[in-house]
């Protein structure tokens, strides 16, 4: 008999059939050994009662506790925040430029001046004092002074911030909409003319490189049709929360939505349709139709249910790597988002910011995967066991 | 009432592959009046799941039905879908292998049940409250807890499970009740409470009882008439007392044969089949005194979230030079556990004592690997022991390189796969596992075994996923190592029938410990512990109607 797990954390625990042998044995308390007991012997762990017929010797164990199975996966998440933190510093010292001999090439500096400015970026200390700094910095949230913008990287980051999640958030929640509804119609009726246009019409806007994409939107609604804004957040002048204000910010946000979304919507398509197609032959859909149920019903309630557990932990992953995307299309847009910011960033080299926009990018990154084990836990019944 | 005819039903998959249209059944008609029990009996590819499944119109698009099915004197195939989804489970349910994956595995048991009723409300469970009252109505029925409603398959024990699809079936009070292989996977003395429970259940209802199986004991225990189905085609029809114990046709013998009556002489070390294992030696070995694995004060415990369990506790266990020993229990017994610590892939607890050989088991890597060439094991499922992407050669040549041994290699693997008895053994090294037939595997796995020579065989289940006239030559193949090559084995099975076919000794185990142990002939003949005498009396047993009412 085999109980399927797709449980990650088996390792922890014994193969089944030999863990979950001998329930309720317990050495100062032997199962009292009744003629009918054999399946059916009280467990003397757990508080059930000892019901005959209903008791299996075999029956697998309860699952465990959400807030046990949250803090061993904030753990987790904590780890790899910690060392993204520690990369985040020393990866950037490893960069090939002087920041300092940067700036005193732009205007005329004396030494005494760049020793100066050494001095105040804190630059002329030993790099343990400096790695000591930056980790106080973090925690109490002060991440430095921006070279370029001469501003605090906190504020920066504060202020760029919102810009990019409209955009990722906007174009992350429409192309996985998108995607897995597209990609369960394209499973459930296989191999048809809808299968073959969404697939392979997807898969050509995944192969298309994200930043000419966005240059020939922009160069046919923004530029020949002038029916769409070429850049930025919103028209200057225009209070963002008034109603025109709104409706100005959308017209904005159109082109790099859909730039956006039609690059990574396939790999939506493709990871539904695929976990779906590993679905249909599975016996309980028959047990569902042979209830009675429509098809559609067949799909939605048993099907779907069980081919998005393989595809949230895919979707998860894919979200940040929609922000990384971002990048490429802020710049194509001009968009104020810390894409754009990490790439005025990089030409700097503005250390301080870099090691901002990184650890906020990992962080996103990191907070995203945490939500996937917690939305899994939720959809997967079998993960409560663990 | 309804009653379920099937008129001269052919049933062709269509395929795109070279072998052309597939007939899965051919020219079949069976007839299940109301409230009468029938089961259908045959191996895989028989054709029986395909023909009931056209019962309720649920066979894939490709297939193509000839020939009328009948329910309730209406043609199914003139129905619309509207029309037979009113038909599904209100009129005919279907059990299926709950025990398997027939159950979906993100819902609540409960909420699937109660599924089943707001589709085929019929005017009566009309509101949620009332279909909430009837489903914990239906879990009492089955014997289950009430609060097992909200339990998810993968916290039920497989006889749970298929309680649940029981509590299911009826749900919608059908006039028909369709079970495919509903004990299959379940240890005797879950099968027996299932078995008698839907016994039960239909003759208190009178509903009409369709039911197919591989076991011809398990049908002949509720059904008052049995059908035999091969490649397709009804091979015999009749009472079931005269199918089983009278039967006509070869196969029927061959079939009924396949799982022996405990006590029959003749099935004593002889496990009935066409195919028998050659026992080439003039002098076979027999059982004797050289003890080659021992076991004393065995115990093994598991860390789980409940606190430290034992699932072995203090077992004492001989094997002695060419002796078969079975090891049975049913599942959650630790039968699994103990062979895992023979072999030296369990922690044990200290003061337990292994010995291979009269030496103690080692416990460095290098020596322990010296030892695992003379104890091999073998599992259950042929398909998944085997790297579906090797070829036979592959498969059997790995533990010779994983042992170090070069020499001699092709003559090695060659001599292995005659010894499990595929001749001619060139033919089969070139091919994969998907090209060879559930028997052809599990000898393969057994070559694996063979090649490096071991002095001792530990199979989990060998018989348990094959077909029943597989069995018998997997059986007897085991039989004419031992006679052969002097070989020991220890086989862990919840099949008593197997340690009636071949073993020398039986060890009867309980939640860790052995309540039994002896020779076969004694203990099956003459049990003395209570639990064996259950083990005993839960084996179905050919023709006895048991469970069936009295009519």
């Amino acid at each position: 008999m085999s109980t399927p797990t797709h449980d990650p954390h088996s390792g922890d625990r014994p193969d089944r059939g030999t863990g979950t042998a001998n329930q309720g044995t317990d050495p100062t308390n032997p199962s009292p050994a009744s003629a009918k007991g054999s399946a059916a012997t009280a467990d003397a762990n757990s508080a059930k009662p000892a019901n005959p017929a209903t008791v299996d010797m075999d029956e697998p164990p309860a699952g465990g506790s959400f807030a046990r199975y949250f803090l061993r996966k904030l753990g987790g998440a904590a780890t790899s925040m910690v060392l993204v933190i520690v990369l985040g510093f020393f990866a950037f010292r490893m960069l090939p430029g002087d920041p300092v001999l940067k700036i005193a090439k732009e205007r005329p500096m004396s030494p005494a001046q760049i020793a100066e400015l050494r001095s105040q970026y804190g630059l002329d200390k030993p790099v343990i004092v400096q790695f000591w700094d930056y980790l106080v910095g973090i925690v109490t949230g002060d991440l430095g002074e921006s070279y370029v913008y001469r501003k605090s990287v906190s504020a920066l980051i504060g202020e760029y911030l919102g810009p990019t999640l409209l955009l990722t958030a906007t174009a992350a929640v429409i192309a996985i909409v998108l995607g897995l509804w597209l990609g369960q119609i394209s499973a459930w009726r296989r191999n048809t003319l809808f299968d073959k246009l969404a697939s392979s019409t997807s898969l050509i806007f995944w192969s298309v490189p994200t930043f000419w994409l966005g240059l020939i939107l922009l160069m046919i609604f923004g530029g020949t049709l002038q029916w769409l804004p070429t850049g930025g957040m919103i028209t200057p002048g225009l209070d963002p929360w008034s109603p025109a204000g709104i409706i100005d910010v959308i017209k904005h946000l159109i082109l790099p939505v859909i730039s956006l979304v039609a690059v990574v919507y396939a790999q939506f398509l493709m990871i539904m349709r695929a976990s779906l197609l590993e679905e249909m032959n599975e016996d309980y859909l028959t047990t569902a139709r042979a209830k009675g149920l429509t098809e559609d019903e067949v799909r939605r309630r048993h099907a779907v249910p069980n081919a998005l557990l393989p595809t949230v932990t895919v979707v998860f992953l894919h979200i940040g790597g929609l922000i990384a995307g971002a990048v490429t299309v802020e710049a194509v847009f001009s968009w104020p988002g810390l894409g754009k910011l990490t790439f005025e960033a990089i030409r700097g080299p503005d250390l301080p910011l870099l090691q901002g926009t990184f650890v906020v990018f990992s962080a996103i990154i990191i907070v995203m995967n945490l939500a996937a084990d917690i939305v899994y836990r939720f959809l997967d019944p079998r993960v409560r066991r663990a | 009432m309804t009653d379920l005819q099937f008129e001269n039903v052919s049933i062709t998959y269509r395929s795109s592959s070279d072998r052309g249209d597939v007939v899965a059944v051919e020219d079949v008609s069976l007839d299940l009046p109301a409230g009468a029990t029938l089961g259908i009996a045959g191996e895989s590819g028989s054709g029986k799941s395909t023909l009931i499944m056209s019962a309720l119109r649920l066979l894939p698009k490709s297939a193509r039905l000839e020939g009328r099915v009948l329910l309730g004197g209406q043609d199914i195939r003139e129905l619309s879908f509207g029309q037979i989804r009113a038909v599904r489970w209100a009129q005919a349910s279907i059990v299926f292998q709950g025990a398997l994956h027939s159950l979906n595995p993100v819902r609540e048991v409960g909420s699937q049940i109660i599924e089943a009723l707001e589709h085929h409300s019929k005017g009566t469970w009309t509101t949620p409250q009332k279909r909430r009252d009837r489903m914990f109505e239906l879990l009492a029925e089955v014997n289950l807890e009430t609060s097992k409603s909200s339990a998810y398959p993968h916290e039920l024990s497989g006889g749970q499970k298929q309680r649940i699809m029981i509590a299911m079936a009826l749900a919608c009070e059908p006039d028909i009740i369709i079970a495919d292989e509903p004990t299959t996977a379940l240890d005797v003395i879950v099968q027996k409470q299932i078995l008698s429970g839907l016994a039960r259940l239909v003759a208190e209802r009178g509903i009409s009882l369709l039911m197919i199986s591989h076991d011809l004991a398990v049908l002949s225990a509720v059904c008052a008439n049995l059908a035999i189905m091969r490649h397709g085609r009804l091979v015999e029809y009749g009472p079931s007392d005269e199918v089983c114990l009278s039967p006509q046709e070869d196969y029927t013998k061959q079939l009924a044969g396949a799982f022996p009556q405990i006590g029959d002489p003749e099935s004593r070390l002889n496990p009935r089949t066409l195919k028998p294992a050659e026992v080439v030696r003039a002098e076979p070995f027999t059982m004797t005194d050289e003890v080659v694995l021992e076991a004393k004060n065995l115990s093994v415990s598991f860390d789980t979230r409940r606190g430290r369990e034992r699932a072995v506790r203090g077992v004492d266990l001989q094997l002695r030079k060419a002796e078969i020993l079975a090891v049975v229990g049913q599942s959650g017994s630790g039968k699994t556990t103990l062979a895992r610590s023979l072999l030296g892939l369990q922690e044990v607890e200290a003061g337990s004592q292994l010995s291979f050989a009269g030496k103690a088991l080692p416990k460095q890597a290098k020596a322990l690997r010296a030892f695992r060439r003379k104890v091999q094991m073998i599992l259950q499922d042929p398909a998944g022991s085997l790297n579906p992407k090797r070829s036979v050669y592959e498969a059997v040549v790995e533990g010779l390189k994983v042992q170090g041994i070069r020499d001699q290699e092709y003559e090695r693997v060659i001599g292995a796969l005659e010894a499990a008895e595929l001749t001619p053994a060139e033919d089969y090294l070139e091919s994969i596992p998907q090209e060879l037939s559930g028997g052809q595997r599990q000898r393969v796995v057994i070559a694996g075994a063979l090649a490096l020579d071991p002095q001792v065989l530990i199979a989990d289940e060998p018989v348990a996923s094959l077909d029943a006239s597989v069995r018998g030559e997997i059986l007897s193949l085991f039989l004419a190592l031992k006679k052969n090559l002097g070989m020991s084995a220890l086989i862990i099975t919840h099949d008593l029938g197997l340690a009636w076919n071949i073993a020398d000794t039986v060890a009867v185990m309980k939640r860790g410990e052995i309540v039994e142990y002896g020779e076969v002939d004694r203990v099956l003949s003459d049990p003395q512990h209570e639990y064996t005498q259950e083990l005993l009396a839960a084996v179905p047993r050919l023709g006895s109607q048991s469970l069936v009412r009295n009519e």
